[in-house]
């Protein structure tokens, strides 16, 4: 597998209350390889403000997210 | 008629107090186990030191309304002789851990239900029945025991000011000025010297305005409500009894009475609801399954019965109830404070011993 083609893992914590989506998230991020994906799907609400600042003050990269199918989907980096 | 009339002018200030407390905290966030957890999963402290703000503003306005005569902190169930130091510290453990499976304390339950949320709705219930349960129920006969083999008479009320004045001689009434500028001036400079909450507006702006909304509270209860044959008790916000008495209040409405928490509660629901309205940020959220269900309805019993343990919960004790410098308060603070970072540590470990090593090691 080339470098540039990342790999992604992805993390389903739908119907998990904060601030247990960010607790398995920050644990799932661990066993990513530096510089690849873990996409979260996620339906509580405030998820949205808690994963832009988990990525702030943990430095790892927010690459995208978006709301689909009723869930919210993150995709973050693993920087460090 | 005059006595309907002060409790009907109560109910309908708490209820609007209320609204601007649950409008507040839909619209910044404010949360008390969020501020535990932001800690400890990425050591970001500002809604934390928004919870403190707020217990700095709290302060300072409760006992600059005492000093004025505006109203008598020792009226307050908080500042009592009796010292209830074991309900205190297990109320306040198992409210904080509940708070962290729950998604929430109690302000943020019914915040959640203004926001659209159906699990909360549920959280509520149980947690309302539990108090209850607690307050007059089958757990009572439990507490009660408790409270009888453990609390301790201090024969003066358990505010930091009065103990020390009883060691020192100094009237309690001359300390507290000097207390309270000490403890609130620490807190604020532990808020404000970091420039990253100094920056963020919306958790200033909830640290001052929840912080006001206690002596808004007070003022409500002990100068609107202060009529000469029925006197309205000396009340401002908390929430694990009064989600009791709104259920039974619902219940029973025709041979029931308000009083301030009932339309209180009703207020922060409908503040949240209008402020979610007006943010574009109602969503109907409901269980999707056993797992999440059964977190829900555990932290919920932990709240309801902890709450009445700790005579408060994360804004009863820890907002409210430090208002009066009370040191029961703190104990149920520093109690709630220990439980949910705890029950954040054991979302990280899954288990109660990996959970409590982690707890340790950290320091």
């Amino acid at each position: 597998m080339s470098t540039d083609v990342t790999e992604k893992q992805t993390l389903d914590v739908k119907g998990l209350n904060c601030p247990q989506p960010l607790v398995k998230a920050k644990k799932a991020l661990q066993g990513v390889p530096v510089g690849s994906l873990l996409e979260v799907h996620a339906t509580d609400p405030g998820a949205r403000d808690d994963f832009a600042s988990f990525c702030r003050s943990t430095g790892h990269e927010l690459v995208e997210q978006k709301e689909e199918g009723g869930a919210f989907i993150f995709l973050i980096r693993r920087k460090k | 008629m005059e006595e309907v009339s002060v409790r009907t002018l109560v109910a309908g200030l708490a209820f609007l107090a209320g609204i601007v407390f649950g409008a507040t905290a839909q619209k910044t966030h404010f949360c008390t186990m969020g501020a535990i957890s932001d800690m400890v999963v990425m050591e970001d402290f500002r809604r934390f030191r928004s919870w403190l703000l707020a217990i700095a503003v709290a302060m300072v306005l409760s006992q600059a309304m005492w000093s004025a005569g505006l109203i008598n902190l020792d009226a307050s169930i908080y500042r009592t002789a009796n010292l209830g130091w074991a309900g205190a510290i297990l109320g306040g453990l198992m409210f904080g851990f509940g708070m962290t499976l729950a998604g929430g304390c109690g302000n943020k339950t019914l915040v959640r239900i203004g926001g659209g949320n159906l699990k909360s709705i549920v959280v509520f219930m149980i947690v309302g029945v539990t108090a209850y349960m607690t307050l007059r129920g089958l757990i009572a006969l439990a507490r009660i025991e408790l409270e009888s083999a453990t609390n301790v008479d201090l024969g003066v009320p358990q505010g930091l000011d009065a103990l020390l004045g009883g060691i020192t001689g100094i009237p309690a009434g001359g300390l507290r000025p000097v207390l309270t500028a000490i403890v609130a001036g620490a807190i604020l400079w532990w808020c404000f010297k970091d420039a990253a909450f100094r920056e963020s507006r919306k958790d200033v702006a909830a640290g001052i305005i929840i912080g006001l909304m206690v002596p808004v509270g007070w003022y409500i209860t002990g100068v609107a409500g202060n009529d000469d044959f029925e006197p309205t008790p000396l009340f401002s916000f908390t929430f694990i009894a009064p989600i009791g008495e709104s259920l039974q209040y619902l219940m029973t409405f025709t041979g029931s009475s308000i009083n301030f928490g009932i339309a209180s509660v009703g207020g922060i629901i409908t503040g949240a609801f209008l402020m979610a309205l007006a943010t574009g940020t109602f969503r109907v959220e409901a269980f999707t399954g056993t797992r999440d269900m059964l977190g829900n309805m555990a932290g919920a019993v932990l709240m309801g019965a902890g709450g009445v343990l700790a005579l408060g919960c994360t804004i009863g004790q820890g907002l409210t109830g430090l208002s009066t410098l009370a040191v029961g308060s703190a104990l149920a603070f520093l109690s709630i404070l220990a439980g949910g970072f705890y029950g954040i540590k054991y979302q990280e470990e899954g288990t109660f011993g990996g959970a409590l090593r982690a707890s340790l090691s950290r320091g």
